[in-house]
């Protein structure tokens, strides 16, 4: 492809931002998908858009790989307009899907050199890329293995070997973990880690620790619209209004509880969990207060706050079904 | 570069599936075997005899008109003249024809006055086929010798020629089996196509400056291949099965592979039209199947009625039949099937300009 000045980015002073999005919204019928998000996502950086299950995170992805054309507003990826040069755009960035998408009866040699050949890349060049990658995936010894062979782990991970391969400046990584043991998990997010400040990702997932563990900055999406955004700590700390404190105890009486309930606004009883929430927790005077009501408390601790407390806050729901 | 990519995927994505090579190859071939043991076993032949009425008298139009079609077996045709007669008989349409020669009519007449007269016949035919000749001979000279009432054996001169396309069931069948093998590529080319709308690996190649002009002619090239590989494949088959070939080879491949194209292009419109493979799948067999038993790759469909023929030939199956087995094993030319050449090339590219059309205007949405 050769390039034109015309179609080079039009932009000087947005240059730090690898992903810009301009109000960009998406309707499929009556149901607003994505409904005006604007996102700077600065060059190099990790950037996670974590939300629910059906809360515009892959119809977002899908718009800024020019897979989806927005109903409204419009997207950058490194100065390239989503709308008026997707080629230049497809040509930089590497998607891996929320779904598997491999070629079965292929081995993972084959897949990525399909996915090099069509970014139009050098026999040689693509050898090697694919080797590198293969190694580092821990794929080596099983690369000439038809995929369909493969763990669901395996699979996930030359899913995004797949996006990799061409040596994108902007990669999309589409619930990279979905449907993983825990284990699996830890091995890709160990991998995307590594990637980190190599190139600009972004990342959709439902688990808040992946996006607390990897991410640079976090925006939490709920239907189409971003409701929170900043780092992990910033998002806990300064949004999150109230402390959970959790005691273990034996004999939780009523007036025990009363007691409680007078000084705090939220508590909880499970059998013998005790749950105590406020905007000020102090400690020692539940412990005391538990202590004085002929409770015996077993252990207790404040809870640390979780992204899911967060996005609980904010929209009112849990962030798993 | 890109195209090349997506064919060898494609083909890598058939070849190293079993179901799929052996639903493509196997399945004709097991027809193919299926039908040459059916019609293997001896059949009372029916015997197609030519007359060519060169004395014209009274008497040897009597012998021709009513004589001859007399017997059960014999199936009578007028002929003008020769040339035309060892046409047919070449083509396979006649097993023999006779001649009668000026004089027939006064030599016959003579043995019913009691005057003994050598009669005489020339009967040319397919020395091919042995004991068809032998009893065509007989046949005839029996015939012959209760019409003029004599007790001698009539002469016959018999002329047998060399016929190669001695066609027999295989040779019939051999065409048909053939090109339904390239019909049910419709379900497998189509198949493709959706499973990998289907399965996202389209999308995933979307997101590559990938278009979707360069995925269709990518998974197009790998269905050529495969063609290719399927008319190589069933010809030799069908030539172990005993299928003569006595015609141009390059033409019939070509023929062929047209009708190969046709069946792409027609998996790619119906792959266009589906949402997913399964409602791709039974759709692709809904058109396939009854199109099969309509273009006559199992039977002639010259006895079907004439709306049904109509249906068969507004498709190119039929047409692909009819051509290869001409060339095959009649050894006719392209002048001959010409044609059914041109109805095929005229099909493919619509169809496949059509499909491409579809299929763009599918992946819009």
């Amino acid at each position: 492809m050769t390039s034109n000045s015309s179609e080079r980015a039009s932009t000087d002073t947005d240059n730090d931002f690898a992903v810009q999005t301009l109000s960009l919204s998406r309707k499929f019928g009556d149901l607003t998908a994505v409904d005006g998000i604007d996102l700077n996502i600065k060059k190099g950086e990790l950037f996670a858009l974590l939300g629910p299950n059906g809360a515009g995170k892959t119809t977002t992805i899908n718009i800024l790989c020019c897979l989806l054309k927005p109903s409204g507003g419009t997207a950058r990826i490194m100065g390239y307009d989503i709308l008026k040069q997707p080629f230049r755009v497809k040509d930089i960035i590497g998607v891996s899907p929320q779904e598997t998408v491999v070629s079965e009866r292929l081995n993972s040699w084959e897949n990525l050199e399909l996915i090099g050949r069509t970014h139009g890349m050098e026999a040689a060049e693509l050898k090697a890329r694919s080797q590198e990658l293969l190694a580092t995936m821990g794929l080596a010894s099983r690369a000439k293995d038809q995929v369909r062979k493969f763990s669901g782990g395996m699979k996930r991970r030359l899913n995004i070997m797949m996006a990799l391969v061409h040596d994108p400046q902007v990669v999309f990584l589409d619930e990279p973990t979905l449907g993983l043991d825990p284990q699996a998990r830890r091995a890709i997010w160990e991998y995307i880690g590594r990637l980190k400040k190599e190139k600009t990702i972004l990342l959709t997932t439902h688990y808040m620790e992946e996006a607390d563990s990897l991410a640079d900055r976090i925006a939490i999406i709920d239907e189409g619209k971003i409701v929170a955004l900043g780092t992990a700590h910033e998002l806990k700390n300064n949004l999150l209004d109230k402390q959970t404190m959790v005691a273990q105890a034996q004999d939780i009486t009523p007036q025990a509880i009363e007691k409680i309930r007078n000084k705090y606004a939220e508590v909880e009883v499970t059998g013998d969990t005790l749950k105590i929430s406020d905007k000020q927790l102090s400690f020692q005077e539940i412990v005391d207060l538990l202590h004085d009501a002929g409770v015996a408390v077993r252990s207790a601790y404040i809870k640390e706050p979780t992204l899911d407390d967060v996005f609980l806050q904010i929209t009112g729901k849990e962030l798993r079904e | 570069m890109r195209i090349l990519a997506l064919a060898s995927r494609a083909l890598k994505e058939t070849y190293r599936d079993p179901l799929a090579l052996g639903f493509l190859l196997g399945f004709p071939l097991v027809f193919m075997l299926l039908f040459g043991a059916i019609f293997s076993g001896d059949e009372l032949p029916d015997f197609a005899v030519g007359v060519i009425d060169e004395d014209n008298t009274m008497m040897s139009q009597a012998f021709t008109d009513q004589a001859l079609p007399m017997v059960p077996v014999l199936t009578i045709s007028s002929y003008d003249d020769a040339d035309t007669a060892l046409k047919d008989l070449k083509f396979g349409e006649l097993n023999a024809y006779i001649v009668i020669p000026p004089g027939f009519g006064q030599q016959v007449s003579q043995n019913w006055q009691g005057a003994e007269a050598d009669i005489v016949l020339d009967m040319t035919y397919d020395e091919s086929d042995v004991m068809i000749s032998e009893q065509l001979i007989s046949i005839i000279n029996e015939v012959t010798r209760a019409f003029a009432r004599i007790d001698v054996p009539v002469t016959v001169n018999a002329l047998p020629i060399h016929v190669e396309n001695q066609i027999d069931y295989i040779d019939f069948i051999g065409p048909g089996i053939i090109t339904f093998g390239l019909l049910i590529l419709i379900p497998t080319a189509a198949r493709m196509i959706v499973r990998d709308k289907e399965k996202g690996f389209l999308a995933r190649l979307l997101t590559t400056p990938t278009r979707p002009l360069d995925f269709i002619l990518g998974y197009s090239l790998s269905n050529v291949a495969i063609t290719i590989a399927q008319i190589a494949i069933f010809i030799f088959g069908a030539w172990l099965m005993g299928m003569d070939i006595v015609g141009n080879l390059g033409l019939a491949f070509l023929i062929f592979f047209l009708t190969g194209l046709c069946s792409v292009g027609i998996g790619m419109v119906i792959a266009s039209l589906s949402k997913s493979e399964n409602q791709a799948e039974p759709l692709a067999w809904l058109f396939s199947m009854p199109l099969a038993m309509l273009s006559g790759c199992w039977f002639s469909i010259e006895m079907m009625p004439s709306y049904l023929r109509t249906i068969a030939y507004a498709f190119p199956y039929a047409h692909t039949i009819e051509a290869a087995r001409g060339v095959l094993i009649r050894g006719v030319g392209l002048e001959a099937v010409g044609t059914d050449f041109l109805f095929l090339v005229g099909w493919a590219v619509v169809i496949f300009a059509l499909g491409v059309v579809l299929f763009r205007r599918s992946m819009r949405s």
